[in-house]
């Protein structure tokens, strides 16, 4: 057996042994390669800058726990820059699965940026219906929302005065990680109810999303935890997604190093058999 | 023992656990797997009773009196009807009530946002060529905006869309123009891939991200111990699974 056709057919255990290793490594002793921040990040960011005090901003964090590596620093990074900036933070999720880990994200952001439940944020819980959902509080917030996360009813909330549906929001980002998400916030929310919004999702959906940005249908895009961390710069309060940044790219550069040799060793292999068979 | 300890150690479990698969399929992973599956189904479960069951139906109607949501209850009971078989007709009645609905909200909707928004996306850039100071042509690729890539995008829809149109044979002109539609296609698979590569990874960093943060002693170093527990494990299932040697004679 050849050189080339041993590679190919190595364990494949190896393999993953390497690719933890890149991540591992990384993490333990970081690098700190420069974050260069894209046009798109910094869409949601400047929008969010040049919104006044108390203005409203609506978080839909439509993920639950499996996507938590790269959506909830995005999170945490949207609500600190929110709470700095004094606005008024209505949070929600289309996602029943998600409800805890959101609740407890929202209320760990507030406590540490010393903001006031009611006043200064709101979490209003999961409701059912995913689209209908958007559009019933495109109609009435407080039909889709009668009461909050903890049962209080929604009306008796001073954070919602003046906020009677979708179009009284200011703006609107949704961290989304599947369906319902930033595509269904966009098609039956702002396209119907007129809101300025951005988005985040993970990096798998990022390239699906990219029409609706370069359209000027969404503001900005945060995609998956590279844009974290590109945020997480923004505002300049480094976080999970920055301290990774090292590790992915090093798994990338190991990536790129494993397919390039898989493709020299599978031309060599192929070669090798066309001389053999026009001997032969 | 302190809950965020125990959650510790019970994440790190579970994480290694998971990654046991990494060296084979083995029955720690399996348990893993299905408690995974369990938790979740039950999570959602007992969310959604609380939430729609007694927090929009009940409560509205004992407390408030809106007798009017008992039309969509009712709708919704249609549903169950199809575990009796005799009455599984009136469950058409529930299907048809969503499906029109779904469909009534979701086509217009859709055609406005998918396709006639990226439709005037798509042509829109090139009115820009013939502006108040007469024809212009900017050369910039890596601004988005520029007329250069306006006309790439607009090349790349047009074969794209081509490939996939079968009435006319693919040849001379045709299939040159089919094949830049591939190339459009190949260039937004690896796109895709590079991206699925991306948040792949990310989630393996989450995961070692706090397998580093819980090998720290204020949680009891999980990590370290139940990497032990689970290599040991993991030697003595594949001691026990390795097959009897035929016996001679």
């Amino acid at each position: 057996m050849s050189f080339a056709e041993r590679m190919l057919k190595i364990d494949r255990r190896i393999i993953f042994l390497v690719i933890g290793l890149c991540t591992l490594l990384p993490l333990l002793y970081p690098v700190g390669l420069p974050i260069k921040i894209s046009s798109e990040v910094r869409g949601v960011y400047d929008h969010i800058e040049s919104l006044p005090e108390r203005s409203v901003f609506l978080l839909s964090i439509d993920f639950d726990p499996a996507s938590k590596p790269e959506l909830y620093p995005q999170a945490i990074a949207l609500l600190r820059h929110a709470f700095r900036k004094n606005l008024r933070v209505i949070a929600m999720t289309l996602w029943v699965s998600g409800t805890g880990m959101a609740d407890q994200l929202v209320t760990q952001v507030a406590k540490e940026m010393g903001k006031e439940y009611g006043k200064d944020y709101a979490f209003l819980g999961w409701s059912p219906g995913g689209q209908a959902v958007i559009i019933n509080m495109g109609q009435n917030l407080y039909s889709a929302f009668p009461s909050d996360y903890s049962g209080k009813p929604t009306k008796d909330l001073p954070i919602l005065d003046g906020v009677r549906n979708l179009k009284d929001v200011t703006y609107m980002v949704s961290l989304g990680a599947g369906r319902p998400g930033v595509e269904e916030w966009y098609v039956f929310g702002k396209d119907k109810y007129k809101f300025e919004m951005g988005g985040g999702c993970t990096g798998v959906m990022a390239p699906g999303l990219y029409p609706l940005l370069r359209s000027g249908q969404i503001n900005g895009l945060i995609g998956g935890l590279r844009g974290a961390a590109e945020y997480e710069s923004l505002i300049g309060q480094k976080g999970k997604a920055v301290a990774g940044m090292d590790a992915q790219s090093a798994t990338h550069v190991a990536i790129i190093v494993l397919v390039i040799m898989c493709n020299v060793f599978y031309f060599s292999l192929r070669r090798t058999s066309q001389a053999q068979g026009q001997v032969g | 023992m302190d809950a965020t300890v125990l959650g510790a150690w019970v994440a790190t479990g579970l994480t290694l656990l998971i990654f046991s698969f990494l060296y084979k399929d083995n029955p720690l992973f399996k348990l893993a797997e299905h408690l995974y599956v369990g938790v979740s189904v039950g999570y959602i479960i007992v969310k959604t009773y609380d939430t729609v069951i007694v927090h929009l139906v009940v409560k509205p109607i004992m407390d408030n009196g809106e007798i009017a949501l008992l039309i969509p209850v009712a709708i919704g009971m249609l549903m169950l009807t199809r575990y009796v078989p005799k009455a599984a007709w009136m469950s058409r009645y529930a299907f048809a009530f969503i499906v029109g609905m779904g469909a009534g909200l979701a086509i217009p909707r859709t055609i406005s946002s998918f396709i006639l928004k990226q439709i005037e996306d798509t042509v829109r850039p090139l009115l820009s060529i013939a502006g108040p100071d007469g024809l212009t042509f900017s050369m910039n690729l890596l601004n988005p905006a520029s007329n250069l890539n306006a006309l790439i995008i607009l090349f790349g829809v047009s074969s794209v869309l081509f490939y996939f149109f079968f009435s006319i044979e693919h040849s001379g002109t045709g299939r040159a123009v089919a094949r830049t539609g591939i190339i459009f296609l190949m260039i937004s698979f690896g796109a895709g891939f590079g991206y699925t590569v991306m948040a792949r990874m990310s989630l393996l960093i989450g995961r070692l991200t706090d397998l580093i943060e819980f090998s720290d002693a204020s949680y009891g170093r999980p990590t370290i111990w139940l990497t032990l527990l689970t290599i040991g494990a993991l030697i003595v299932i594949s001691r026990r699974a390795r097959p009897e040697p035929p016996q001679e004679g």
